[in-house]
C-alpha cells in the first residue's frame, strides 16, 4: 500500500477513511468517546448522510458518546448544515455529522462541531486529537449513562426558517421558476424537493432524490459530473439547475442554457448579492478567484484570505465579523446570518432571490461578474518536495507578492498561482488565475514546467 | 491512574462481564462483538436483546455497530429475557445471538452472553476460539457496500410464549394464584403477556423495569426471597411465590405459607417431577449442588452426573449425552434447563413446570417440599491468595483420606450422607466452602474446615 494515509486519516480534520478495513467501528467509537469527553456531559447531536455505512458508524458513534456520559440526540439522515444549525439552536454541547461529504461512497468520516455548531478551531481540534491518542476517556458508570432521543422533524424546519428569513419568499414564489435538481440521492434529497417545490413554489424537475438508493454519480458536484442535470435543464427549459453533494453543504449551479457555472462565479454572485444588502467584509480561501476583491472593492469592502478548508474560513469570518464568505473551488457559500457554515440551501435561496429581484436570466447575471480564467491541476506529492518547489517558484517570479500561509501563493495585480499540499490526499494541488485564457494557460504551463524540475 | 476494583472485569470462556465504566468499556464491547461477528461461521442474521440496565443502551449500539461492520444483519428484540433471545435464534434460524445483561449481578455490572446457532451457549472449545479471536484483535470487516442492516422485531415474546404453550397446559395452570418478584427485570414483560394473552393470574411486584436502581439485588437466593416476596404470599392467598433474576434465567421459590425455599431445592424438586415423566434418566448438575438430587434420582432409577461449577461445564456435559437421555440439568442457584428446551436456562419455564407439578399431584407446594428428606447445607468463604490454593487442596485431600475425593473443580470429598466442596471463586479472590449432611448441619466438619482454610490465609 503506497499511501496508507489515503485510506485512513486521523488528524485535525477529524477521522476519515475507507470503511471496512480502515475506518472501523472501534475507531469511530473511540473517536466519539474522545469527543464526548472533550465537550462534556450534555446533549450531542448526531446525524448522517445517506452512505451505506452510515447506520453502522452512527451506532458506533452513539456507543462512544453514551459511554462518555453524553445524551445523544439522533437527527437521522440530515444535511450537514442542518445538523450544525440544530446544534446551535438547541444549545447542545456539540454535534457530529457522519459524512465523507463529496468523497466517493466507500469513504466515510466524522465532522465535528462545537456547542455553537461550528467546526472546531485549530486549537480545539489538536486538543481533541491529543485526547483521542491518550485514550483517557470519561467512562460513565451505569447510573451516568443517558438516553438516546430522536428528533427527525425540527432540524430541517429550523434550518429552512433561518434561510427564508433572508430572502423575499413571496417574490420568488411569484416568479414560478422552473428548477432542476440533482440530489445525488444524498442527505438533502427530500428536504431539497420540499424546499424548492413547496416552500419556494418552483416547478421542480428532480433526479436522484431517493435517499435509500446509492449515489447516482461521482458525488462531487462539478461540471464533468453534472451532465444529467444540465440535460434536465435544457430538456425542460428550466431557469436554473442545482446540484448538491451527499451532505448538502456544497452547491453547483447550472444556468438556463445548461452550462454548469464555475463554482467561483456562484460564490461571486452570492458575495455581490449580500454586499448590496448588508455592508461588511468578505473572507475566502487563497484559491478563490480574485473576482471577489473586484466585487468587494465596488462596495468599498475588504477581503480576507485564509488557508484552504471551511474551518479556516469560518475561523477568520468569526474573528473579523464578515457578512459573507466561502471557498470558490469547493462550491461552498458561507452566509453567517443563517449560520457560519457552507450551506447549499442558503446558496439556492440567494440565487433564486437574485434572479427574482433582477428579473434577469442567470447567464446574464453571471456575465456581469468580473471575468477571470482559472486552471487547476495536481501532481503526486512526494515528501520534501513542496519546500524546494516553493523556493524555485519564488526565485522564478521575484516580482510577485508571495504568501506562504498555505503552501505558496504568488500574486500579481491581475493574476496569481497557488501550490499547496492537499489535506486529504497525497497530492500537490496547483491553481492559477488570469484575466484571459491565453494568460492563464501560459502561467499554468510555466508552473507545471517548474514543478517537474527537481 | 483510575482505580479499578479487583476482578470487576471478567473476560473468559463465559463471555465478557464487568462493572461498566470503571472496568468494562465501549472498546471491550466493540472488540468482543467484532470477534463474535467473525467467529460465527454460519450465514444468517444475529439476534440481540438486553435487560433493562441503563448501560444496556450504550452496549446495544456498540454491539450493533460491530456486527453490521462484520457484514452481519442484526435483529434486535429490544428489552427481553435471555431465554427469549435463545428461542428467537432458533425460530428465526439465525446464525447466533448476543444477550446483553448481567443476570443476577448488581445494576452497575453488565455482560455479553454469546449464543450459537439454535440459541445454544458456546461450548468450551468454541468459547476459547472466540477468546483467541478477541485477543488477537485482527478483525475482518466487510467492504462498505456489504455492511449489514438492522431490523427490529417486537414479536419475540409472543413467539416464545407459543413454544411454552406447546409444552405446558396453560388452561390448567392459569387457575393458580401466583405472586412474582420481578426484581425490576425482564420477567415482567413475559408475565404480563401471560396474564393478558392467556388469562394467568400473576400478581407482580417490582415489576417496573429499572435501569439504575433495583429494589434489591436481583439474586435468586433464599435471603432475597425473604425480603419482599415471601411475606406477601400468605396474606394474598397465593399458591406460590416466584422470584426471577434480571434476565429471567434463574428462579427462586416461596411456599403458600410464606416460607422462602432454599435455592438448592428447585433442582431436586423439578428432577422429581421430570424423572417421573421420563424418558430421560440423567440429571446434570455441579459439584456444589445438594445431595438431595442424588436421593431423588435414586427414587426414580435416575443417575446424577456432576460437573465443575459454571455454565460452560454444564453445556459441555449436555452436548455429550443424547437429548432423550437427559431429564434435567441445573445448579443450586435456581438455574435449571427443561428437557424440552435443552440448552436454555429458563426461570419462567421452571416456574411453569413447578406449577404443573402442583397441578398433577394435587398438593400444596409446602406438602411436596415436606416429602423430601432434610439435608442441611452450610456455606462459607475465606480470602486466600491464588498461589496457596494447590498446597491447601493437597493437604485437605490427605487429611480427609477416608472419604472419596473428586478433583474436577477444586476438591470435593464424599462420605455416605455427608460431603464438602472447596472451590476457588471465579469472580472474587476467595475460596468457597460448601458442606452438606443429611439431617442436622455438619457444624463440626464445617468449623474444622474453616479453621484449616484460615490457617492458610
Amino acid at each position: 500500500m503506497p499511501h496508507g494515509g489515503h485510506f485512513l486519516k486521523i488528524g485535525v480534520s477529524g477521522i476519515r477513511g475507507v470503511v471496512g478495513e480502515f475506518l472501523t467501528p472501534a475507531l469511530a467509537c473511540a473517536f466519539a468517546q474522545a469527543f464526548g469527553t472533550y465537550v462534556g456531559e450534555g446533549r450531542v447531536v448526531v446525524g448522517r448522510d445517506t452512505r451505506r455505512s452510515g447506520p453502522m458508524l452512527q451506532h458506533a458513534v452513539t456507543c462512544g458518546l453514551l459511554a462518555a456520559g453524553c445524551e445523544v440526540v439522533d437527527v437521522g439522515v440530515s444535511p450537514t448544515p442542518t445538523i450544525q444549525i440544530y446544534v446551535s439552536a438547541t444549545r447542545a454541547r456539540g454535534g457530529l455529522a457522519i459524512t465523507a461529504s463529496h468523497n466517493p461512497a466507500e469513504y466515510n468520516a466524522l465532522k465535528l462541531f462545537n456547542h455553537r455548531g461550528l467546526f472546531f478551531n485549530h486549537y480545539e481540534r489538536s486538543e481533541l486529537v491529543d485526547l483521542y491518542h491518550q485514550s483517557d476517556f470519561r467512562q460513565a458508570l451505569n447510573e451516568e449513562i443517558r438516553l438516546v432521543k430522536t428528533d427527525y422533524e425540527a432540524p430541517s424546519r429550523i434550518h429552512l426558517e433561518r434561510v427564508l428569513a433572508h430572502v423575499d419568499v413571496s417574490r420568488i414564489k411569484s416568479r414560478h421558476f422552473r428548477v432542476a435538481l440533482d440530489g445525488v440521492n444524498g442527505a438533502g434529497s427530500r428536504l431539497s424537493c420540499q424546499f424548492l417545490s413547496e416552500t419556494l413554489g418552483c416547478e421542480l424537475h428532480a433526479i436522484s432524490v431517493e435517499p435509500d438508493l446509492p449515489f447516482s454519480r461521482i458525488p462531487e458536484p462539478r461540471p464533468d459530473t453534472l451532465g444529467e442535470l444540465a440535460d434536465l435543464v435544457r430538456r425542460n427549459h428550466c431557469h436554473v439547475g442545482f446540484g448538491q453533494d451527499p451532505d448538502g453543504d456544497r452547491l453547483a449551479v447550472v444556468d438556463e442554457t445548461g452550462r454548469v457555472i464555475d463554482n467561483d462565479d456562484v460564490l461571486a454572485l452570492a458575495v455581490d448579492v449580500v454586499l448590496q444588502r448588508s455592508p461588511g467584509d468578505v473572507v475566502v480561501n487563497l484559491t478563490t478567484s480574485h473576482a471577489i476583491e473586484d466585487i468587494a472593492m465596488r462596495h468599498n469592502r475588504r477581503v480576507y484570505r485564509t488557508p484552504v478548508g471551511e474551518a479556516n474560513v469560518v475561523e477568520v469570518m468569526e474573528a473579523v465579523g464578515a457578512v459573507i464568505g466561502g471557498e470558490g473551488s469547493n462550491g461552498g457559500i458561507i452566509f453567517p446570518a443563517v449560520h457560519p457554515c457552507r450551506d447549499s440551501y442558503t446558496g439556492m435561496a440567494l440565487v433564486l432571490d437574485y434572479m427574482a429581484e433582477t428579473g434577469l436570466p442567470l447567464s446574464a447575471l453571471v456575465a456581469r461578474l468580473p471575468r477571470y480564467y482559472r486552471k487547476y491541476g495536481e501532481v503526486v506529492y512526494e515528501h520534501g518536495r513542496l519546500g524546494p518547489l516553493m523556493r524555485v517558484l519564488e526565485a522564478a517570479f521575484p516580482q510577485a507578492v508571495s504568501d506562504r500561509s498555505d503552501g505558496l501563493k504568488l500574486m500579481w495585480p491581475r493574476q496569481w498561482v497557488h501550490v499547496r499540499a492537499s489535506n486529504t490526499e497525497p497530492l500537490l494541488r496547483l491553481a492559477a488565475e488570469a484575466p484571459s485564457r491565453e494568460e492563464v494557460e501560459e502561467l499554468f504551463g510555466r508552473i507545471v514546467q517548474l514543478t517537474n524540475l527537481r | 491512574m483510575r482505580r479499578v476494583a479487583p476482578r470487576s472485569l471478567r473476560i473468559s470462556q463465559v463471555g465478557l462481564r464487568g462493572v461498566v465504566g470503571s472496568a468494562m468499556t465501549a472498546a471491550h464491547i466493540l472488540d468482543f462483538a467484532s470477534a463474535f461477528g467473525m467467529f460465527l461461521e454460519a450465514d444468517g442474521p444475529i439476534v440481540i436483546g438486553r435487560d433493562p440496565r441503563a448501560s444496556g443502551v450504550m452496549i446495544r449500539h456498540g454491539v450493533i455497530a460491530a456486527l453490521l461492520a462484520c457484514g452481519r444483519d442484526v435483529i434486535d428484540l429490544g428489552i427481553v429475557s435471555t431465554p427469549v433471545v435463545q428461542h428467537a435464534i432458533r425460530g428465526l434460524e439465525a446464525a447466533g445471538g448476543i444477550s446483553i445483561g448481567a443476570s443476577h449481578n448488581t445494576a452497575d455490572w453488565n455482560a455479553l452472553k454469546f449464543l450459537g446457532p439454535r440459541g445454544i451457549y458456546l461450548s468450551t472449545a468454541e468459547a476459547s476460539e472466540l477468546l483467541d479471536i478477541y485477543h488477537l484483535k485482527k478483525f475482518r470487516f466487510v467492504e462498505w457496500n456489504r455492511v449489514g442492516t438492522l431490523r427490529l422485531w417486537d414479536e419475540a415474546v409472543d413467539a416464545y410464549l407459543d413454544e411454552l404453550a406447546a409444552v405446558y397446559d396453560f388452561s390448567s395452570l392459569r387457575r393458580f394464584k401466583v405472586v412474582v418478584d420481578c426484581c425490576n427485570g425482564t420477567s415482567s414483560l413475559v408475565l404480563r403477556r401471560l396474564n393478558d394473552r392467556f388469562g394467568f393470574r400473576f400478581i407482580l411486584i417490582n415489576e417496573k423495569m429499572e435501569g439504575v436502581w433495583f429494589a434489591h439485588e436481583p439474586s435468586t437466593t433464599q435471603s432475597i426471597v425473604e425480603l419482599q416476596l415471601a411475606p406477601l404470599v400468605k396474606p394474598l392467598g397465593a399458591d406460590a411465590g416466584f422470584l426471577f433474576d434480571a434476565d429471567s434465567d434463574r428462579v427462586a421459590v416461596a411456599t403458600e405459607n410464606g416460607c422462602a425455599v432454599s435455592e438448592e431445592l428447585v433442582l431436586p424438586m423439578l428432577a422429581d417431577h421430570l424423572l417421573l415423566h421420563g424418558p430421560g434418566k440423567l440429571v446434570i448438575t455441579n459439584l456444589s449442588t445438594t445431595g438431595l438430587v442424588d436421593e431423588v434420582a435414586r427414587w426414580h432409577g435416575g443417575k446424577v452426573v456432576r460437573v465443575p461449577v459454571g455454565r460452560q461445564a454444564a453445556m459441555d456435559a449436555l452436548t455429550s449425552y443424547p437429548p432423550e437421555e437427559i431429564a434435567i440439568a441445573g445448579e443450586g442457584t435456581g438455574a435449571v434447563m427443561m428437557p424440552q428446551f435443552r440448552f436454555v436456562y429458563d426461570g419462567i419455564a421452571a416456574m411453569l413446570a413447578i406449577l404443573t407439578m402442583l397441578d398433577e399431584r394435587g398438593k400444596k407446594l409446602s406438602e411436596i417440599l415436606a416429602s423430601y428428606p432434610r439435608f442441611s447445607i452450610l456455606k462459607g468463604q475465606v480470602p486466600l491468595a491464588s498461589q496457596q490454593i494447590p498446597a491447601l487442596l493437597m493437604k485437605l485431600q490427605r487429611l480427609y483420606s477416608d472419604g472419596i475425593p473428586n478433583v474436577q473443580d477444586g476438591l470435593r470429598i464424599d462420605w455416605p450422607d455427608r460431603w464438602f466442596h472447596i472451590r476457588v471463586s471465579q469472580t472474587e479472590p476467595i475460596v468457597r466452602l460448601i458442606c452438606e449432611q443429611r439431617g442436622d448441619p455438619p457444624q463440626a466438619l464445617f468449623d474444622s474446615l474453616l479453621e484449616q482454610l484460615r490457617s492458610f490465609a
